[in-house]
């Protein structure tokens, strides 16, 4: 009988996967109650003493690739029909199947793996270690324009669920051959290769030796979301805050490298990480760097402004019309006064009831097929701007309020951190109802401590803004130089190297 | 630290007080009073309160200003009685215009600033303006039913770009009597038979938180400039045939005095105005410009004239003339800053006017 604690406890990950030496009986004992698991005898250029048995699985390996390139040498060429039986392995392996590559295996874990990969598995009549012969498929997506990160003056290509077709994407721009792949397979199940990337001589080794520890030490069953590496390699369950920079461009995960930060590619996940995060990195654009410096610089303010926009007004609202009304100019308090008159709610549940009115149309319409989605978000805008003001359940000055703040949220670039803000802007709409300007401003207080209390890989979350690290950071956060003059690396990232151009 | 982190905000809650929090209250039943008159009455002040034209629902229907007065032996329980006499919260925190009886004035008008320094929700930052010849409760109920609130802030503006008796600020006044015992605001009065509305009276002189005196046309022009404000009005002149229009458009006068030994025996009043020419007949030589200089220096001249005999027999220097003088020696100005309103109602002044015309 197990105990309660034993079924509970951590499952020790199993080293080898698949103990046991390797023979062909033993692998279809792997794969049994497989239907895609197939094998395949055959003779050696016809020659009936001499057998072979070729194991794949279909779907994973190509099929074209596996006749041309395995199949049809190993029944045509004469050479294997009459060379020495013991010879006959190391002929294979040495260039009698036309493949890259041709590994000998002895032992059953990497042979079950390599078939899953899309190998196949060669066995010669009467012996029981194999060739290992890659003749994977390479149907995938093919590579699209980065839909949620839109390029109007730049390169159109995105990352796909491919990690090698990324890391060929990242390396076609970064072609120094310092540029590291190291690879690591994540989730019990899944087995999904994760990829660190990093160039040599410019990102911080510490962080990449923190990146591989955590990554060594995720355990979980499988790698379907980005959450199931973001949230393992990061501390980030206690906050809100996205403390992983993400992107779907393979330029600006390049920018990141350049700038000494650490990528994370994981199959089947089309993004790119890039570590540390601080909080400059998620009001960026991949854009920034090819508007003109004067517009970027501009834009970058708007956003930053915006975000306080998007925490503050539904509060700053609550607080001015409901404690401090003799803040509000005369006329605007006038017409405030006017709207409310008839307006059963108070201010504080007016407030509260639209932001959760615009968050239910948000989701609804994220929720639903594209065109049935508009159509909700249009009849549900409809319905609160219009209908609500007339019918008097909300004065037009909520309404106001809480579309400035719901649409100055949109202007953040990272959906992490828009998310984040909104979370945040409820809790300060409830600060402000209790206490007016003085819950708002311990609200704030309490963000401050909060956001200067996280860390990304050793970094400080707001390291931009400090002094954290303890490096110059060389170039401000808030608005971007004209790029001749932004003469140095992102002193957050502790790059070893600082200088970035002559 | 972490550990203690969720004892701050108690701590800030108990710090500030936990039952000093603001208070919620909604607007949608506030009366918003705009406009303030307070008078001297038997049983202590009157006070009148206006909430100017209102608007009601989403199109804004104008609804009759809502005019609120109480009687009380002080200012704040006229204030809470107001409370009582309307269906709404009344909200003092948007008084912007505070008139004052003339009666009041002349009894003094320090209980009434000091209120509106103290209080919450009124402040000083509301216009102040002194009812001549008519009670403040006269002239806040002399807008019917769109109240006075829209008059008021018409002239303050005005005041404010050149066009209208310069505007003051309860707060100036507070401190101009503070600071030099002497002050004075805009004065206006209640004309008209049917539709009555407020007209400019001059100036009222407070001295010592009390009316000194009126000042009126010429001397309420020199009063201006000397606070240098340009005049409101147009200067006319016949040269000829050829009838002049010229205005004011910017005035410095800088004062200065003159000491022999430790005391000070004149005061030198330098104005440099200048004036635009607005309409003429005929185009102006340089002859008939020399000839309306000298008109115009004598016009300031006599306007300064007529305004420092008033000022001085009230012996209120509402103007600033002897701290502008002492801060160009400021060691003899402490000397005889205190005996100063003695010294200014005696002083010999010595009056120079230039005119820049353009």
């Amino acid at each position: 009988m197990v105990s309660k604690r034993g079924q509970d406890g951590p499952h020790p990950r199993r080293e080898p996967r698949i103990p046991g030496e390797l023979s062909l009986k033993g692998l279809e004992e792997v794969f049994r109650d497989c239907a895609d698991f197939n094998k395949r005898h055959m003779f050696l250029h016809g020659d009936r003493d001499r057998g072979v048995t070729v194991c794949y699985i279909d779907g994973m390996a190509r099929t074209e690739r596996l006749n041309d390139y395995v199949l049809k040498p190993l029944a045509q060429n004469p050479v294997l029909a009459s060379a020495p039986r013991e010879e006959l392995f190391s002929l294979l392996e040495q260039g009698a199947v036309y493949a890259q590559q041709a590994t000998r295996e002895t032992r059953l874990d990497p042979v079950a793996l390599a078939l899953v990969n899309g190998s196949c598995a060669l066995f010669l009549d009467g012996r029981d270690d194999a060739l290992v012969v890659p003749v994977a498929t390479e149907e995938k997506r093919s590579i699209g324009q980065p839909e949620n990160e839109p390029a109007l003056k730049g390169a159109q290509d995105s990352f796909v669920e491919s990690v090698r077709t990324n890391t060929s994407l990242v390396r076609r721009r970064l072609r120094a051959p310092e540029l590291r792949v190291r690879e690591q397979i994540v989730g019990r199940q899944s087995l999904t290769p994760v990829d660190v990337v990093y160039l040599e001589g410019i990102a911080d080794p510490e962080t990449v030796e923190r990146v591989e520890r955590r990554l060594e030490e995720i355990d979980i069953d499988g790698v379907e979301a980005a959450g199931n590496i973001e949230e393992y390699l990061v501390d980030g369950a206690r906050s809100a805050f996205p403390l992983m920079a993400y992107t779907q461009r393979p330029d600006r995960f390049c920018q990141g490298l350049l700038e000494g930060r650490v990528g994370l590619l994981a199959d089947g996940i089309p993004l790119g990480w890039l570590l540390p995060g601080t909080i400059d990195q998620f009001f960026k654009t991949g854009q920034d760097r090819a508007y003109h410096w004067m517009v970027a610089s501009a834009l970058s303010l708007v956003r930053y402004f915006c975000a306080l926009v998007t925490l503050l007004v539904p509060g700053l609202y609550i607080a001015l019309v409901t404690f401090h009304p003799e803040a509000i100019p005369p006329k605007l308090a006038l017409s405030i006064v006017a709207a409310k008159q008839e307006v059963p709610f108070s201010t504080i549940f007016e407030v509260l009831v639209m932001l959760l009115a615009f968050e239910v149309i948000q989701e609804a319409g994220l929720r639903l097929p594209g065109p049935i989605g508009a159509t909700v978000s249009i009849l549900g805008g409809l319905v609160v701007g219009n209908a609500a003001v007339e019918a008097h359940i909300v004065s037009p000055a909520v309404l106001i309020a809480v579309a400035i703040a719901g649409v100055a949220g949109y202007t953040m670039p990272s959906q992490d951190l828009g998310n984040a803000l909104r979370l945040w802007r409820f809790l300060f709409a409830i600060l402000a109802s209790l206490g007016g300007l003085f819950g708002l401003a311990l609200g704030c207080a309490g963000l401050i401590y909060h956001l200067a209390g996280l860390d990304s890989f050793g970094t400080p979350y707001l390291a931009p803004f400090t002094t954290g690290t303890k490096v110059h950071r060389g170039h401000p956060s808030l608005f971007r130089l004209p790029l001749p003059a932004m003469k140095w690396r992102d002193g957050a990232a502790r790059t070893q190297n600082r200088r970035n151009q002559r | 630290m972490k550990k203690y982190i969720g004892l701050v905000p108690v701590l800030c809650l108990l710090l500030c007080g936990c039952d000093r929090l603001p208070a919620a209250r909604e607007m949608g039943d506030m009366a918003l009073l705009r406009t303030m008159g307070v008078d001297q009455a038997e049983a202590g002040v009157a006070v009148t309160g206006s909430t100017g034209p209102r608007a009601k629902g989403l199109q804004g229907e104008e609804e009759a200003s809502l005019v609120l007065a109480a009687d009380h032996t002080s200012l704040s329980g006229a204030c809470l009685a107001m409370q009582g006499l309307s269906d709404s919260y009344v909200f003092f925190g948007y008084v912007d215009q505070l008139l004052l009886g003339e009666e009041l004035a002349a009894e003094g008008v320090r209980p009434v600033l000091d209120y509106f320094a103290r209080d919450v929700e009124l402040g000083l930052g509301a216009q102040l303006w002194l009812i001549r010849g008519a009670s403040a409760r006269e002239a806040v109920s002399s807008g019917g039913e769109k109240g006075t609130d829209a008059r008021l802030s018409t002239l303050q503006t005005d005041g404010e770009m050149g066009m209208a008796n310069l505007p003051r600020t309860a707060g100036e006044v507070y401190t101009d009597l503070l600071e030099r015992g002497a002050a004075f605001a805009p004065a206006l009065t209640p004309a008209g038979e049917e539709d009555t509305s407020l007209t400019e009276r001059g100036y009222g002189v407070l001295r010592d938180f009390q009316l000194a005196g009126w000042l009126e046309g010429e001397a309420a022009r020199g009063l201006e400039l000397l606070a240098g404000s340009p005049s409101p009005d147009m200067l006319t002149h016949p040269l000829g045939e050829n009838q002049v229009s010229a205005r004011i458009t910017g005035v410095h006068t800088r004062p200065s005095l003159e000491f022999q030994g430790e005391e000070p025996v004149g005061l030198s009043l330098k104005c440099r105005a200048a004036v635009r020419l607005e309409e003429y007949q005929a185009p102006l030589g340089a002859r008939e410009r020399e000839q309306l200089r000298d008109l115009l220096e004598g016009q300031l001249r006599a306007r300064l004239e007529a305004a420092l005999t008033q000022l001085q027999s009230w012996r209120a220097d509402c103007a600033g003339l002897g701290a502008r003088a002492g801060m160009a020696r400021p060691a003899r100005w402490q000397e005889i800053q205190d005996s100063w309103p003695e010294w200014f109602s005696r002083l010999p002044v010595d009056i120079t006017v230039q005119v820049d015309l353009t």
